[in-house]
């Protein structure tokens, strides 16, 4: 839909009018496609009101003599827009053609990668085209999609280099995590998998989601298939959702192949800093004290000779550096991202290669990232019954100095920790000596940033191949056997150390982490289309397919280094390896029937059978159906007019089923190499001389059932005004019953999880997506779209007896919980309050609030979300911008509680050095009466440390809710006159922006978007120690020969 | 075109062949073991135990009882931290106490020939739960262990726990009084405690219930006939039966209290006066010109004891290298502590022993213990040998003590649980004494007494009672 509105209309209107009229003549011309300006063949050139015409070639070129001067020449193609350009005295006419508005006759594809007419499609399913993915091109496709399109919410981890970012498509459904969409690419599934080194408890390395090594430059479109019933005959895998990438291909280019090439250069800032305060010094209560950084309760900075200035230790005044000095440890970014291509195609075979590469420096000093991705794509002809397809990408991504988030690893660099008023980073630019100490530590017990930002690596290699291979066979018309195998091979590499010398881990350690993964899959299958009548048409399809994941993994801990910086196990005093390995098989049995009357009434239902290797053998068989319809209401009823062009209904059922983890069914022992224990100082197997096995902390489930989600789709599409206006609504209903759970249950039980088929999930949600031309001249036009989508999920009842399930535990007392009757819930210790006025009550002998009973604060997912995308042309010059809108949710920031705690920011100067008294509070008489709370606290720093006991979250929990500016375009396709006699076919340049201003935030001083968990959980609304997110802008140059 | 037949009609005969439910029987974990032998999992819960137990509660909490002056992230001020209470909780519920029972179920199930085996399970088990009902006062414990019967099991009283933590016991001994001369299951090499010697563990029973009875009496002197008659039965009563988790010392088994100032600070804790003892702690031990002060404390400047909540300088008193240092055994229980009992029932007129006699046979025993006794290897000592005293220094510092009180019995109970966290802790508030000063910028009105419930048992169970203040006193403190 929104396809069109982006389309640009000035050739409706480019040409004026003319009434003269002269001799026989020759007009010749080029027509291409606007989408892409690729050349379109076969296209109807008529003079209106004669029998006059031709075709234009393979080239798009066409030649046509004229009887008379002047004349309108009609340009028709099916599926386009049909075209009337006056002809006037020009011999020379090039037309761009685009898609047509009215007949709603977009392609989209669907499951299994079968293109469909829009207007057949029975449910909700967005497109969106290779320039909104590269308008500003991010390095992660997923945060490409933020805000285009409905229906749609993103999460990403910060600024970290290389991070991953979660996708939910319709929200929230599943409380067993299954709320990850399903890649497709070039038909086959690709892994999303994320897989974090460490845990969120003793330092997160978050690194990317499988799904972002798509180029976006080698996407010509994602179609993302919202419902069950879209994603029906993927099977169980696509519950949450489908995201079919189509990759570009060769086209005919006027005989000679097409290069491209578009370069970006980008540049990373921090997107928002802290309030830092200024005013008061290192130190606790007036007393300076440089021995912890971040915690100014310190003198007030007045100049003041002091002893111990921080780092060098030496005698001097005291002074305050700007912004904490965070502006001279964060470095500016810089991305380089290339992109060359070379594609062609004739009538038997179309061929694309592609190169490029991603050099980015993070904003986090010495953090680096470099993927290089090859991709070929081919297909030839090789005869009417015949073809075939493939299709390799390899994706190499290097990366260095991720930053580690969470807590507990020494190498957490964060706003809320490391800076102070009085800390200047320029004091410990030094950071080793000649002997490879480490030098200028920032205390005696914490360490260089720069130290750790150096000499301490984090580093990853992942090698990813991506292959499919199709034939496709016609034995007689309209019967396609197509059989289809797909490859997708990761092999990612990780490395981290502590040099020698890094405080917490003094005497040096290494971690290898190795794992592979691969998934093969195969897909058989036919389909048949008949005219059954004119106006009635069929078409069926079955297949099969065979799915296999294996995941293999191994690492080792090298601990207590004797030589510094020898990474062998060998030269380390302990050493501690580790694997992992699962595998599982899905096979399932499919197919789908279609029925179109007079193409404004289509009926489609389809059934598909999995069996699952990790459910009981005996349980392992599951069958779902769905059924969806499309009818074109305006067609139908023939009601269509100047103001109303175009009308469809669309509705679908799906029931899907879903399988599980492997190895849920068995009582386990596993052996053991470490005996956890705090500061990761560890114990390990053998200790002296003993091997260890431990049972399953998980109850495992010999009887699990599949899970079972139903769905109900309604929605409509609606244009206006010959297309100029258009909306698209949707209202969708789902229930996820049975679903797999381990549930966390109380540890008192002598395990810490129980596998079970429980609970139920509703969700329920509207999408409205409304578009409009809201201005159009001959050389102006100005289209907008507005994204509108709700989605509530209700946890409706969880397991006998279970009144609240934990989906995600967070730091600080604060979890991620279902409970029913409400969305999932950040839980979290509150201040006791009085009932009757909800003022928290002071503990009448400090002067300090008083925790009360954990309870949950409200959704961590958002009421509503939306994406305001305005896009404004002007002969070759166009600018667009995205804003997005997010309602609703709540997150608790650590990042905040650090800085209040510590006295770092603006607000904890309020009457410093005052009498302070927590004025909100009230104090119990005994009686069941209250008054204003009268008792001052010691003073501000008391204050401020009391409301952080080690338990209460309340104070930092905070509506997530925000404005922000997402992206800015601006490009200027440089007029074609400029080259004609060059080899060069068109230049376009551009600037980028993302991720521009934060508009609107009731979260202080960090990224309400910042989280802490990556796309491989299901946590939300938590963020502690978060890389800060960056700012960016960039310049695009693309020229194509 | 031929070979394009040929090559769908082998896809198709690939889909056939994959058709059956031998493709589909893969999910056993090639990674896991279905059963699994005591020798193996009672290793992993005794080290697990000591793991988390010194590393945790011995960094954390030994300054609560103010052996330490102050540990990193400690409760001292009154408010315990959720990773705190959560790790312990897991650790001694989960991990300990559920491999136990899966343990002593596997044994019980064996019939009497794994005797032995179940009852080193229940003795652990007793162990654990005497801990968690030092640390939290209630825990579930009846319905504790039996997630199929009870999913929220209900919070005990520590009455409750105690008692059940003797019944336990009781039935560990008969248990190990009714083993079989013949057959019996060979434990020697997963019991690293007593390498399967069964007498020894009926002994640490016996000792672990008289500790448990001597907390039950501070509120209910009705147990005494139940006391008289457990130290009439054997006990720990020689240095070489302490019950103890051995370290070697080598990467991967240090002693936490050593590993955190290697890992964290430097070479040793003398350089680096990362743990030093408290006021009371150095006053009580140097006061009375023990020589354990020797042993215990490294002070060339004399510089004293450490106030509460305060780390050592370079001027004050740190703990020795002697101590810190990573083959420093956790130990679980002296003969002193059984002597120390004696004198003091004795003295308090249950028994009719010599108070005196048991006073000094307990001295002799603890002093030989840190002084002769316990597992040390002059390799690991960072700055030099293993610190020794000599019978005569003993003997004669024995000697010069003045006659027993009951304030000298609970001093030197103190000092027998010598960095041990739940002991030292449990010494305090049972005796009241030494007296401990309320540390400062507290928000509680005496030392920690509690801990708070961990927020994960809090949201998943149901029956977790709310939490009380810091400073509320359990059960068995005097009221």
């Amino acid at each position: 839909m929104k396809k069109f509105l982006q389309l640009s209309f000035m050739l409706l209107f480019a040409f004026a009018f003319s009434e003269s009229w002269a001799q026989e003549r020759t007009v010749t011309g080029k027509v291409t496609s606007v989408d892409d300006g690729e050349s379109l063949p076969g296209v109807n050139v008529v003079v209106k009101g004669t029998t006059t015409g031709t075709v234009t070639d393979f080239d798009g070129n066409y030649t046509i003599s004229l009887p008379q001067q002047g004349g309108i020449l009609i340009f028709s193609f099916i599926g386009l827009a049909t075209q009337e350009v006056e002809i006037g005295s020009r011999s020379v006419i090039d037309v761009q053609m685009s898609a047509d508005v009215k007949q709603l006759s977009e392609v989209v594809v669907t499951a299994l990668g079968l293109e469909k007419e829009a207007r057949t499609v029975g449910y909700g399913i967005s497109q969106i085209n290779s320039e909104e993915l590269t308008t500003a091109r991010e390095s992660n496709i997923v945060n490409s999609l933020q805000g285009k399109i409905t229906g749609v919410t993103i999460q990403n981890t910060g600024g970290n280099l290389g991070g991953s970012s979660k996708i939910l498509i319709r929200g929230a459904t599943s409380l067993s995590g299954n709320n990850n969409p399903l890649w497709i690419v070039d038909g086959v599934p690709i892994n999303d998998e994320q897989t974090a080194s460490g845990s969120r408890i003793t330092g997160n390395r978050d690194f990317s989601n499988g799904a972002s090594v798509i180029n976006p430059d080698d996407v010509e479109t994602i179609n993302v298939l919202k419902g069950a019933a879209a994603s029906a005959l993927y099977g169980s895998r696509a519950a949450a959702g489908a995201i079919i990438v189509t990759t570009k291909k060769g086209k005919a280019n006027s005989g000679k192949p097409r290069v491209t090439i578009n370069s970006s250069v980008r540049i990373d800032d921090l997107f928002r800093i802290p309030d830092y305060q200024q005013q008061y010094a290192m130190g606790s209560q007036f007393n300076y004290d440089s021995s912890t950084v971040a915690n100014d309760w310190g003198p007030r900075i007045v100049g003041q000779t002091v002893n111990y200035l921080p780092v060098t230790g030496e005698t001097g005044p005291l002074r305050a550096v700007e912004d904490n000095g965070i502006r001279d440890f964060f470095e500016t970014g810089v991305s380089l991202i290339n992109n060359l291509s070379i594609a062609d195609a004739d009538e038997r075979m179309d061929y694309r290669l592609s190169v490029s590469s991603l050099n980015q420096d993070g904003i986090v000093p010495n953090a680096t990232l470099d993927r290089v991705t090859l991709g070929l794509n081919a297909g030839v002809k090789h005869s009417e019954k015949f073809k075939s397809r493939f299709g390799v990408q390899y994706i190499r991504t290097v990366s260095g100095g991720t930053a580690a988030t969470g807590s507990n690893d020494p190498n957490i660099v964060s706003l809320g920790n490391s800076f102070s008023s009085n800390l200047d980073p320029n004091l410990y630019k030094q950071w080793i000596d000649a002997s490879g100490n480490q030098i200028n530590q920032l205390t005696p017990s914490t360490n260089n940033p720069y130290w750790l930002r150096n000499e301490n690596k984090n580093d990853r290699e992942d090698d990813r191949f991506l292959g499919n291979f199709e034939l496709t066979y016609t034995p007689i018309p309209k019967l396609n056997i197509i059989s289809r195998i797909g490859y997708d091979y990761d092999n990612d590499n990780r490395f981290f150390s502590n040099r020698v010398g890094t405080v917490q881990r003094l005497q040096g350690d290494y971690t290898v982490d190795k794992f592979k993964r691969t998934q093969l899959n195969t897909d058989l299958l036919a389909n048949y289309s008949i005219d059954i009548s004119e106006d009635l048409s069929l078409s069926v399809l079955s297949g099969f397919q065979y799915n296999r994941r294996i995941f293999e993994r191994e690492g080792l801990f090298g601990n207590q280094l004797l030589v510094p910086e020898l990474f062998d196990p060998g030269n380390v005093n302990q050493s501690v390896p580790n694997r992992d390995y699962t595998e599982r098989i899905l096979m399932g049995l499919y197919g789908q029937a279609e029925l179109s009357y007079k193409r404004w009434l289509t009926l489609t239902v389809t059934g598909r059978n999995d069996w699952s290797s990790t459910l009981p053998l005996n349980n392992n068989s599951y069958f779902y159906p769905s059924v969806s319809s499309a009818f074109v209401f305006s067609e139908a009823l023939n009601i269509a007019n100047n103001v109303f062009s175009f009308g469809k209904l669309r509705a679908s059922f799906a029931k899907v089923g879903n399988d599980t983890d492997p190895y849920q069914l068995d009582f386990r022992y596993f052996p053991v190499t470490t005996a956890t224990a705090q500061y990761s100082l560890n114990l390990n197997f053998p200790f002296n001389g003993n091997l260890a096995f431990r049972k399953t902390n998980v109850i495992p489930n010999a009887n699990l059932l599949p899970e079972e989600q139903t769905s109900y789709e309604f929605g409509t599409e609606l244009s206006f005004f010959d297309g100029r206006v258009g909306l698209d609504v949707s209202y969708f209903k789902t229930k996820n019953v049975n679903q797999i759970i381990n549930i966390p249950i109380p540890e008192s039980t002598g395990s810490i999880l129980r596998t079970a088929n429980v609970g139920r999930v509703d969700t329920e949600g509207i999408e409205i997506s409304l578009s409009a031309t809201v201005l159009q001249t001959s050389n102006f036009s100005w289209n907008s779209l507005v994204n509108f989508s709700h989605s509530e999920t209700k946890v409706v009842e969880l397991s006998d007896g279970i009144e609240r399930l934990q989906l995600a535990s967070g730091f600080s007392s604060v979890q991620v919980v279902a409970e029913p009757g409400k969305e999932f819930q950040l839980f979290g210790v509150p201040y006791l309050r009085d009932s009757l006025t909800n003022r928290p009550l002071i503990d009448e002998g400090t002067g300090r609030r008083i925790a009360g009973e954990g309870r949950s604060f409200g959704s961590v997912l958002p009421d509503f979300t939306m994406g305001f995308v305005n896009n404004f042309t002007y002969k070759g010059l166009s600018l667009s911008f995205t804003l997005d809108w997010r309602s609703g949710g709540i997150m608790k920031s650590s990042t905040v509680e650090n800085l209040q705690t510590g006295g770092l920011t603006a607000e904890t100067v309020r009457n410093r050095e005052g009498t302070f008294i927590d004025l909100e509070g009230v104090i119990a008489n005994g009686d069941g009466t209250v008054r204003d709370n009268d008792v001052p606290l010691r003073d501000a720093q008391d204050f401020w440390t009391a409301m952080n006991d080690g338990t209460v979250a309340e104070p930092y929990i905070f509506d997530a809710s925000f404005v922000k500016l997402r992206e800015i375009g601006i490009s200027y396709t440089l007029p074609s006159g400029l080259f004609t006699n060059s080899f060069i076919n068109g230049v376009q340049v551009g600037v980028e922006g993302r991720n521009l201003a934060l508009l609107y935030s009731k979260v202080p001083h960090i990224d309400p978007e910042a989280n802490l968990f990556g796309s491989g959980v299901d946590g939300f609304g938590v963020e502690r120690a978060s890389v800060p997110s960056t700012r960016s802008v960039g310049f695009n140059v693309r020229l194509s020969f | 075109m031929k070979n394009i037949k040929i090559y769908l009609l082998s896809l198709v005969l690939i889909i056939v062949s994959f058709s059956c439910d031998d493709t589909l029987d893969i999910n056993k974990d090639p990674l896991a073991a279905t059963s699994a032998d005591p020798n193996v999992v009672l290793p992993y819960v005794i080290v697990q135990y000591s793991a988390r137990s010194v590393s945790e509660l011995g960094t954390r909490i030994t300054d609560v009882s103010q052996q330490m002056s102050a540990n990193f992230n400690s409760p001292l001020n009154g408010n315990v931290s959720v990773f705190l209470t959560g790790n312990a909780w897991s650790m001694m519920y989960a991990l300990a106490l559920g491999n136990l029972k899966q343990v002593e179920e596997d044994a019980r199930a064996a019939g009497a020939t794994s005797n032995n085996v179940a009852a080193i399970a229940e003795i652990l088990s007793a162990m654990v739960f005497y801990d968690i009902t030092s640390i939290w006062e209630n825990g579930p414990y009846t319905q504790a262990l039996d997630g199929q019967n009870y999913p929220a099991p209900i919070f005990d009283n520590q009455e409750t726990i105690l008692r059940g933590v003797v019944a336990k016991l009781d039935d560990a001994m008969m248990l190990i009084d009714n083993i079989p001369t013949e057959g019996v299951f060979n434990v020697a090499t997963g019991d690293m405690i007593y390498g399967g010697d069964m007498t020894m563990w009926r002994k640490f029973a016996n000792s672990l219930k008289i500790r448990v009875l001597m907390m039950i009496r501070n509120r209910d002197t009705s147990v005494d006939s139940e006391l008289v008659a457990a130290l009439s039965q054997p006990v720990i009563d020689s240095n070489d039966e302490t019950a103890m988790l051995i370290y070697s010392g080598q990467a991967g088994a240090q002693n936490a209290y050593h590993n955190i100032v290697t890992s964290f600070f430097g070479p040793d804790n003398q350089s680096q006066q990362v743990h030093g003892p408290s006021e009371v702690m150095y006053d009580l031990v140097t006061g009375n010109n023990d020589p354990r002060a020797s042993l215990l404390f490294y002070d060339p400047n004399n510089g004293g004891g450490n106030e509460p909540g305060t780390f050592p300088d370079p001027n004050t008193a740190v703990y020795s290298n002697n101590i810190i240092r990573p083959d420093f055994p956790d130990v679980w229980f002296t003969p002193a502590e059984i002597s120390f009992y004696r004198a003091e029932l004795a003295l308090k007129g249950v028994t009719t022993e010599d108070a005196q006699a048991m006073f000094d046979q307990g001295m002799s025993q603890v002093l030989s213990f840190y002084g002769q006794d316990i597992p040390c290897a002059d390799g690991n000592v960072v700055d030099g040998p293993c610190l020794r005293l000599s019978t005569t220094e003993i003997d004669s510092y024995i000697n010069s003590l003045g006659a027993v009180t009951e304030n000298s019995i609970y001093e030197q109970q103190y000092l027998e649980a010598l960095l041990r966290p739940v002991l030292a802790w449990n010494t305090v508030r049972r005796n009241a004494y030494p007296e401990l000063p309320t540390p400062p910028a507290s928000s509680i009105t005496t030392y920690l007494k509690r801990f708070t419930y961990p927020p994960d048992e809090v949201s998943s169970n149901p029956n977790t009672p709310a939490n009380e203040a810091t400073d509320t006193p359990m059960w068995f403190e005097k009221q």
